[in-house]
């Protein structure tokens, strides 16, 4: 079994799914992937399995890399490391534990211990709840502002999820077919179809 | 260091306008030192505008940390970013301050290339509507030059630089010598037809006029659409003193290029009353070095050049050198920008655009050109550009999964952006001192900036947002959102004025041909000298007015006038 696809299925929830035996090939490499990789520097291990989870349930990986596929989760403790302030890296990590408490309340478990409906409940109430905290205009900024409350962790996971997928080199070029240096110009070229475009196929 | 120390010409800066005087005098036969204050660049090495976002630490959204800490005011700028930030200074080594309740941005690149390396690229001609403003209002004082004064040095200049761009024989903007236009993409074209059908005759849209190629030109090659000019350009395909106007200076055998050189004042000798030369601070070693030469061009931008001056007080000039009008440091101007609109053009969903265009459209002035509009002087020309909207609109919407993968990754609604550029007026209270309590990393006393808009410019803004919301209204838009927000001057970077033109020495710095009134053999060309600053990007114009000035230095020169 390759290591990306062992932290996939632990990150996916897949993992626990799966046959007791395959349940512990998966954890042996996924053992051996921890050891290979520096250790998230903010997040704990089971902050880390939390963003890879969400992350993963945001960007699946589907015929294209997935959230965990192109380092996610790693970006995202860079970006609360080195990146931004005590204040928003605080709302943050609240904002992740409250998820473990919403989930609690629902079925009796962690998030990444949640079974994938219930996981998916989780984040359609938290983008709900997005949508209610937002004022007049969307937040944009990567910082936050004092009015935001833990409640926006949301939106800033999403913008960091999002932000890491697509200018990864397999988001930009496999699902944006960014090129550095463009094959072609054309102002109002057709857009294309099936041609490179997995999904459509 | 056993270094020649006396020269035919010194000039100062080796950006925009520094480039153009390297160029033309050592063109014209002059033993010529260009004084840089920042590092040497190396295109192969600091070009990097083929470095993908994933091969970037913080993927392109910068060091937030470092960059609070040693460039909270250059980071403002949208091309200060993680690749480009290298092109800014550092505001601890470069300090300045501003009056209480009076902010405003000052953005500088120190480096050989300066902030051409960086500029927005946009280039458009002045027309008599703008030289004959002062007068006809009885604003500030007349321009000594009229458009047919500069219409050969535009034409000079951008048989050399290389303008693309569609004529449209406007009076108010008069047609460069183009390089074919780049294209509109699908949305434009849609806000270009309404235009042409609800405001004919009045208003008109274009692709912008820039400084990139669009066919191979003087040996530099057709741009390839890669995006981000502000990092640099290995084909030299935009402009800036490093792709073209110092290699044609080097050419010449008769350019020494010398960079860590932070120019403190220009030396004075009271019998002749001439410049002397300049002393100057090694970047690096610390040592102070004077070179000499029988003109100096400053072209350190219109507020180092200014600074410089003060530095340079004598006995005779005590409140700056070739300040006897009192004019020196006084009407700083900017454009005014942060009004205009956005909307959603519906339509064209089976279209989109290949490859990364670097420009945007222009709506020439249409204020105050035919009719007179009451609540406001002269008028202001929107740039902007249709785009599909990207993945980023995901982050706002709630969805998750393959579908919003599949979704989110292909591209959104077409948009439409107006942003406004507005004409400042000149205002004696807008002005720049010397700070003798901040010094920069090398203790040459810094400057205090005193500038605000006046109510004109901010009646410009206003009308940004409505003019523009209009427009998109009559191309049918949707989602249209007017905006004008409170922002500072500075952030144009288009700073002017501060050593203005004139034909009276009492009221002026500079005579017509960009000559000290007080200092024969001392010119300045960067946009300290503009009396006035039209609503379209200057940087055109500096260079003309450059080249104009050099031919006419070497002119004097040879008479023996200087």
């Amino acid at each position: 079994m390759e290591r990306r696809e062992a932290l996939r299925l632990l990150a996916t929830g897949t993992a626990l799914q799966l046959a007791p035996r395959n349940l512990l090939a998966v954890l042996r490499e996924a053992r051996k992937l921890l050891d290979s990789q520096p250790a998230p520097r903010t997040l704990n291990a089971h902050q880390d399995a939390t963003v890879r989870t969400i992350a993963e349930l945001i960007l699946p990986r589907t015929q294209t890399p997935g959230a965990t596929d192109v380092g996610v989760s790693e970006f995202i403790d860079l970006m609360l490391t080195e990146w931004y302030d005590e204040r928003d890296r605080s709302r943050f990590l609240k904002g992740l534990a409250n998820v473990d408490i919403r989930t609690q309340a629902l079925s009796g478990k962690n998030f990444i211990e949640s079974l994938p409906g219930q996981q998916a409940e989780i984040l359609t109430a938290l983008g709900e709840e997005m949508i209610e905290n937002r004022g007049r205009k969307p937040d944009q900024s990567f910082a936050g502002n004092e009015s935001q409350s833990a409640a926006n962790f949301y939106a800033m996971l999403r913008q960091l999820t999002l932000n890491a997928y697509y200018t990864s080199e397999a988001g930009a070029t496999q699902e944006l077919h960014f090129e550095v240096i463009p094959d072609a110009h054309d102002e109002c070229a057709p857009l294309p179809t099936a041609k490179g475009n997995p999904e459509s196929e | 260091m056993n270094e020649p120390t006396t020269y035919d010409a010194i000039v100062v800066g080796s950006g925009m306008t520094g480039g153009w005087a390297a160029k033309e005098l050592t063109e014209k036969g002059l033993k010529t030192l260009v004084l840089e204050a920042g590092r040497p660049i190396v295109p192969e090495e600091d070009y990097v505008e083929h470095v993908p976002p994933w091969e970037m630490k913080f993927r392109g959204l910068g060091n937030r940390r470092g960059q609070l800490e040693d460039q909270p005011i250059q980071s403002t700028c949208y091309a200060c970013d993680e690749w480009s930030s290298k092109f800014f200074i550092s505001d601890k080594q470069h300090p300045y301050t501003t009056a209480p309740g009076k902010p405003f941005r000052w953005i500088r690149g120190r480096q050989v290339g300066g902030r051409s390396i960086t500029w927005g690229r946009q280039s458009y001609r002045w027309s008599d509507l703008d030289f004959e403003a002062n007068l006809r209002e009885g604003i500030a004082i007349d321009w000594p030059i009229r458009y047919s004064d500069i219409a050969p040095w535009y034409d000079y200049v951008e048989d050399f630089v290389g303008i693309s761009g569609e004529a449209l024989g406007l009076p108010q903007l008069p047609d460069s010598k183009f390089l074919p236009p780049m294209e509109l993409n699908c949305a434009e074209k849609v806000v270009r037809g309404a235009l042409a059908e609800h405001f004919p005759g009045e208003r008109v849209l274009t692709i912008g006029r820039v400084a990139i190629l669009t066919r191979d030109h003087r040996g530099r090659a057709a741009c390839h659409y890669c995006g981000p000019c502000e990092r640099g350009c290995i084909t030299r395909s935009y402009f800036n003193s490093v792709n073209a106007t110092l290699p044609a200076a080097e050419k010449t055998g008769r350019m020494t290029l010398r960079p860590y050189s932070v120019v403190h004042s220009v030396t004075f000798d009271a019998r002749t009353r001439r410049a002397t030369g300049v002393r100057i601070i090694d970047a690096r070693t610390r040592a102070s070095v004077e070179f000499r030469a029988k003109v100096v061009f400053l072209c350190a931008s219109a507020l180092e050049s200014v600074r410089i001056l003060f530095n340079s007080a004598t006995p005779e000039f005590s409140t700056g050198l070739a300040n006897s009008s009192g004019e020196l440091g006084h009407n700083l101007m900017d454009h005014v920008k942060a009004g205009g609109a956005d909307g959603t053009i519906p339509g064209n969903d089976d279209r989109i655009q290949l490859g990364r265009r670097p420009n945007g459209i222009y709506v020439p002035r249409f204020r105050n050109v035919k009719t007179r509009q009451p609540e406001f002087l002269r008028g202001y020309g929107f740039q902007g550009e249709g785009f599909r909207e990207g993945w980023e609109r995901g982050i706002a919407e709630t969805g998750f999964g393959p579908e919003f993968k599949k979704v989110i990754s292909r591209p959104g609604p077409w948009r439409f952006s107006f942003y406004g550029f507005g004409e400042c007026l000149p205002n004696h209270d807008n002005f720049v001192e010397l700070d003798r309590q901040t010094v920069d990393a090398w203790g040459i006393p810094s400057l205090k900036i005193h500038c605000s808009w006046s109510n004109n410019e901010l009646a410009l803004r206003k009308d940004m947002s409505i003019a523009g919301a209009e427009m998109l209204a009559a191309a049918g838009a949707r989602n249209i959102r007017p905006f004008a927000d409170d922002e500072p001057p500075g952030f144009s970077i288009h700073e002017m004025g501060t050593a203005r033109m004139g034909r009276d020495p009492k009221t002026s710095v500079l005579n017509s041909y960009n000559q000290a009134h007080d200092v024969k053999n001392l010119f300045i060309t960067d946009g300290g000298a503009m009396v006035s600053s039209s609503c379209v990007n200057p940087s055109l114009t500096y260079m003309a007015l450059t080249a104009r000035a050099c031919d006419y230095a070497v002119q004097q020169l040879k008479k023996g006038d200087l």
